[in-house]
């Protein structure tokens, strides 16, 4: 069997994985305790597969060995959390600015910044203990669903006419699902106070 | 409805004031110019007549500050027989219709009702203040972000644009935002004034509505 190009740090990885993700864990612990919800919705973590590894180093004309996985490419470790509301995007990212061994490479804010077809999401790149990269992707579950439909049009066989259409229409619903997610966001503000 | 009336003569302004109020109208009014434009800049109106002829400001040059401030109160001017530059001169200014003197009231009274229910549909398609852009068209809230608001949010939001100059306070806001609607509170308005405060904060805009709950409230730029 040929060498995985992760070396033997695939034993590591998962656990620098696991480390924050008990860490999000905690968060939500103490923030359900605290105010009767849970930040998050849920987490999705993984390993970037062999092969897609592979492709992307061959894409970015790389050569395809441990160093360019690990040190080159970010998001050999990536960690999505989908939260209900806009705080507590901003709750579980102050969280992980604040873990011990873990240093903010790369923030990139694509929630008050939206990308011009609509993306909205806040993107980190983490390194933990001088080690490992983690790329983690924050966002609510509006932004979730949207970011799901529109990966689809990229896997679309044929253009069509109907495209310009299709962009259009989904950044309206972006925007429309951001005034939402705001909405959300004071009404929660609101009964919170009041309790 | 709120009219605000500029009229140096003394007597036609008793009358005219009288007779719109009779009709239910309140009527603020100005027997100069300069004060027409403070009250102008200082409430907000349904619509606003002025004479051309006045002392310290003329009505030109009150029409001329106030549109360029973004006031898009609908305006009847009064002028003399005559005076045919005037009218051409004040249309072009932004003046909504015009009637000259001498006139009836009972056409007065007609061209002033005509005016107000053609009011809102007078609103500029697109309001600029600060960083921020709102567009009728769309309901679109534009800043280096965009959100799409909802009806009630964009007319509160025009609402306090249009009234950038001075604060608006509750009876305004339920009279022009939720004028078709019963029971509204002033909860109801301190939620959507929360609601925008919580959009522009979102688009990342400088601009913030200054008030506490039970009002008045202002559009303020931060700079």
């Amino acid at each position: 069997m040929e060498e995985s190009i992760y070396g033997s740090h695939k034993g590591a990885m998962e656990d620098v994985m696991n480390i924050i993700l008990s860490s999000i864990e905690e968060l939500r612990e103490r923030m359900t305790k605290e105010f009767g919800s849970d930040p998050v919705e849920h987490c999705l973590a993984r390993i970037k597969s062999e092969e897609s590894m592979r492709e992307k180093c061959r894409r970015q004309q790389i050569p395809e060995t441990t160093e360019s996985a690990l040190e080159t490419i970010h998001d050999a470790i990536g960690i999505r959390v989908v939260c209900a509301f806009i705080s507590d995007v901003y709750s579980v990212r102050d969280h992980l600015r604040s873990m011990e061994k873990v240093e903010v490479i790369e923030e990139k804010d694509y929630i008050k910044q939206a990308k011009p077809n609509g993306y909205r999401s806040l993107h980190m790149i983490l390194r933990y203990d001088h080690k490992y990269y983690v790329e983690i992707q924050l966002r609510t579950i509006s932004m979730d669903t949207w970011a799901a439909l529109e990966h689809h049009i990229h896997y679309k066989k044929t253009a069509s006419d109907n495209d310009k259409l299709i962009i259009a229409e989904l950044k309206r619903c972006a925007d429309e699902l951001a005034s939402t997610d705001m909405s959300m966001q004071t009404i929660r503000d609101m009964i919170r106070k009041d309790l | 409805m709120k009219i605000l009336l500029a009229e140096d003569t003394a007597d036609l302004n008793k009358v005219v004031t009288q007779m719109l109020e009779m009709q239910g109208f309140d009527v603020d009014s100005a027997l100069d110019g300069q004060k027409a434009l403070d009250l102008a800049l200082s409430n907000g109106y349904d619509e606003i007549i002025l004479d051309i002829m006045m002392p310290k400001l003329s009505g030109l040059e009150v029409l001329k500050e106030i549109r360029g401030r973004n006031i898009v109160t609908p305006v009847l001017m009064l002028t003399a027989k005559a005076e045919v530059d005037d009218r051409v001169e004040g249309l072009d200014a932004g003046a909504d219709d015009y009637l000259t003197k001498p006139f009836a009231m009972k056409e007065l009274l007609a061209r002033v009702k005509a005016l107000t229910r053609r009011g809102s549909q007078y609103a500029a398609k697109e309001i600029s203040f600060g960083d921020i852009t709102l567009k009728s068209d769309s309901l679109e809230l534009i800043s280096s972000n965009t959100v799409r608001l909802s009806i009630k949010e964009f007319s509160l939001m025009q609402a306090l644009l249009l009234n950038q100059e001075h604060p608006v306070d509750n009876n305004y806001l339920l009279e022009h935002v939720w004028s078709d609607e019963e029971d509204v509170a002033e909860d109801t308005i301190w939620l959507y004034v929360n609601f925008l405060q919580g959009k522009l904060e979102y688009i990342n805009s400088n601009v913030t509505i200054e008030g506490d709950k039970g009002g008045p409230f202002q559009v303020i730029v931060n700079e």
